[in-house]
């Protein structure tokens, strides 16, 4: 395992589940969707309505809402770590940042300067990371649906090779006519709501989250969770499609047991992307068979709770991971009833409680092909 | 009136940005995906867009249109088709 | 460590796009993704003598995707809705996902936002690291007027490419300084 270590020191979400880590929580144990009818996509140009909604109402900027909120939260939580602002790094995952400012001024309707500004990804990261005092290297990443797993990956690397003590991770994308109307041009979106693995799955339902997670150096921190793995990958196969054989996934999963210097039989859990598209969860499953066989960890996936989260994804369901094992239990696959076929045997549909979790795989994948694994341990 | 199969590889060639492919160079029968044009399923999504677009046809999921898109030829004869049942 | 080295680079603008062919899918992308393509292209023969998943594609998108989302956006209201390939190149990494199809790149995928300071120093990092034997980095940026208007930024639509590889290459050393991309290209390209 790589030196220094990496600490999970706190974090922060705002999901469909509620705003803030305890609804989560919360909804995690209870197994509770949090996917609703919403009446702003309540047109026939959407494929449906039923989304996973975090802000009640928002103004013009709700990415900056989302990641702000999140942050604090992670912040208020983190207590006092003597830490220099020029020593704490920021990395902002995002695929649309503030994608409202350009509905609004394709519209020619009015936008406040913060928000226009809040359309380019890396000024809403430079104006969180000035409002929460992370003066440290900063960096923007948008690989698709794995940014915030690669963004978890990154601010990692930043404190093993010095360059920070601290890093914030922070994920975010907000619900959007832009994002919902392409899923629908792409006949993506199950119009019932996602059902990750279900024998009916028929496509994602869009979500929106602000994520985010206080890296800290190993010996800064009380002892906790940490990132000790992470592999990243390309199909180079299609841009939409993923491969058909999850060989990418495999490259990438292989690359984090690598990284963590742990063997598959080592995994207890495996939180899997699950969008709910039939292709993506018959890949993640072919991708599970070549890496762990007919024995596979209990695997599970949230996004038939919170929708697909795009940018925040990766960061949100790292902390699902991380209450898992903090909490020692089982998250569920809410909205799972009948596993279909070729599915992992092993998929937990209800949260229950375990005793020996200590190894976490965290899977995400996205268009273009990329792929990213991260690897979790419980102190 | 049947749909022109010159004016519909037109259009195919218009939504998919086919560089250098003229309408003559597309054979009636020829297969649209895998091999002869080597289109894939956005491009079939794309198809779908261009016939609501210019031959008002909805297609709600991709399956229904499926057989449609086998070729120039299929795809003229599902116009047809769909026309006459509206009319 | 192995001596980190640029074996080659290129720079590429909107005419070489217009102009160019590289296959049926060439013509379907957008022009973020077409730029970055032309911009790695003439690296093709290096990439034959290393594994393909031991080559990483690190790119950096100064403007992200805006010029193809306010491209995609505007067809919001069409009948039959805004275009399904269009919404595919709505992300920054779209242009990086396009490079590895075409070159069956399987390494890791970086993708920044902004800036291309941190390209060079991250894929550095991966070389020195070992993850990988060779890092694609590109730097791509599109600025359509419509952007230029809404966002005060000037007419852009170019992309530079180095290739970095360890070992025993030909090539022009990296220095600790080096974190400009675009100049470093353009530096190359007047050697």
């Amino acid at each position: 395992m790589p030196e220094p270590r990496v600490t999970f020191a706190s974090f922060g979400a705002i999901t469909a589940a509620g705003p803030d880590v305890s609804s989560l929580l919360a909804a995690l144990r209870t197994n509770t969707s949090g996917l609703r009818a919403n009446e702003r996509f309540n047109s026939p140009r959407f494929q449906s309505n039923i989304v996973g909604a975090a802000l009640r109402s928002s103004d013009d900027n709700p990415a900056y809402e989302l990641a702000n909120t999140a942050l604090a939260e992670a912040r208020k939580n983190l207590g006092a770590l003597a830490i220099a602002p020029e020593r704490i790094g920021f990395v902002l995952s995002t695929t649309k940042a503030n994608i409202e400012t350009l509905e609004r001024l394709s519209d020619g309707r009015p936008c406040s300067e913060r928000a226009r500004r809040h359309l380019q990804p890396e000024l809403l990261a430079e104006d969180l990371a000035f409002a929460h005092g992370a003066r440290g290297p900063r960096q923007t990443i948008s690989t698709a649906c794995t940014s915030g797993t690669v963004a978890l990956q990154q601010g990692a690397k930043l404190i093993q090779r010095g360059a920070a003590d601290a890093v914030y991770v922070v994920g975010v994308d907000h619900l959007s006519a832009f994002v919902v109307a392409g899923f629908t041009a792409l006949k993506a979106i199950d119009p019932v709501g996602s059902r990750p693995f279900d024998r009916e799955r028929c496509g994602l339902s869009p979500g929106e989250a602000g994520a985010a997670i206080v890296l800290v150096r190993g010996d800064l921190a009380p002892a906790g969770i940490e990132l000790i793995g992470w592999g990243s990958s390309n199909d180079a196969n299609h841009m939409t499609g993923p491969s058909r054989d999850g060989s990418g996934l495999a490259l990438a999963i292989r690359g984090a047991l690598r990284t963590a210097n742990l063997t598959a039989t080592d995994i207890d859990y495996i939180n899997v992307h699950g969008t709910g598209t039939p292709y993506n969860d018959a890949m993640e499953a072919a991708a599970l068979r070549t890496i762990f066989g007919e024995t596979c960890p209990p695997v599970s996936g949230q996004k038939g709770m919170l929708g697909h989260t795009l940018g925040a994804a990766g960061v949100v369901e790292s902390i699902v991971c991380t209450l898992a094992l903090r909490e020692q239990f089982l998250p569920g696959t809410p909205r799972l009833s009948n596993i279909a076929d070729g599915m992992p045997s092993s998929l937990v549909k209800e949260p229950c409680p375990t005793a020996r979790l200590r190894h976490v795989l965290k899977l995400s994948t996205g268009f273009g092909g990329v792929n990213c694994a991260l690897v979790l341990r419980h102190g | 009136m049947p749909v022109s199969k010159t004016e519909l590889k037109t259009r195919i060639i218009e939504a998919l940005n086919l560089q250098d492919i003229t309408p003559e160079q597309i054979e009636d029968e020829a297969p649209l995906f895998g091999t002869g044009l080597g289109l894939d399923s956005i491009d079939a999504l794309e198809l779908v867009v261009m016939l609501e677009k210019h031959y008002g046809i909805i297609i709600k999921g991709i399956e229904e249109g499926g057989p449609a898109f086998r070729s120039v030829q299929a795809l003229a004869d599902f116009i047809d088709a769909r026309r006459a049942s509206t009319t | 460590m192995d001596k980190l080295v640029i074996t080659a680079s290129n720079i590429v603008n909107a005419d070489d796009a217009r102009t160019a062919r590289l296959g049926t899918r060439f013509g379907r992308m957008d022009l973020m993704s077409q730029l970055a393509l032309l911009a790695v292209e003439p690296f093709a023969p290096q990439f034959e003598s290393i594994a393909r998943e031991r080559i990483a594609i690190c790119l950096a998108a100064r403007t992200s995707s805006l010029a193809t989302d306010a491209e995609y956006w505007k067809g919001r209201d069409n009948t039959g809705g805004p275009s399904p390939t269009l919404f595919t190149y709505t992300l920054p990494s779209a242009a990086l996902g396009e490079i590895a199809i075409r070159h069956r790149i399987t390494g890791p995928p970086l993708c920044f936002v902004g800036s291309s300071e941190v390209l060079l120093p991250e894929a550095a990092e991966l070389l020195r690291l070992r993850e990988v034997d060779a890092a694609v980095c590109v730097s791509v940026n599109v600025v359509t007027p419509t952007l230029a208007d809404w966002l005060a930024l000037p007419n852009s639509a170019s992309a530079c490419a180095a290739l970095l590889r360890t070992g025993d290459v030909a090539g022009r050393a990296v220095g600790e300084f080096d974190r400009d991309l675009e100049a470093l290209c353009h530096y190359l390209g007047a050697q």
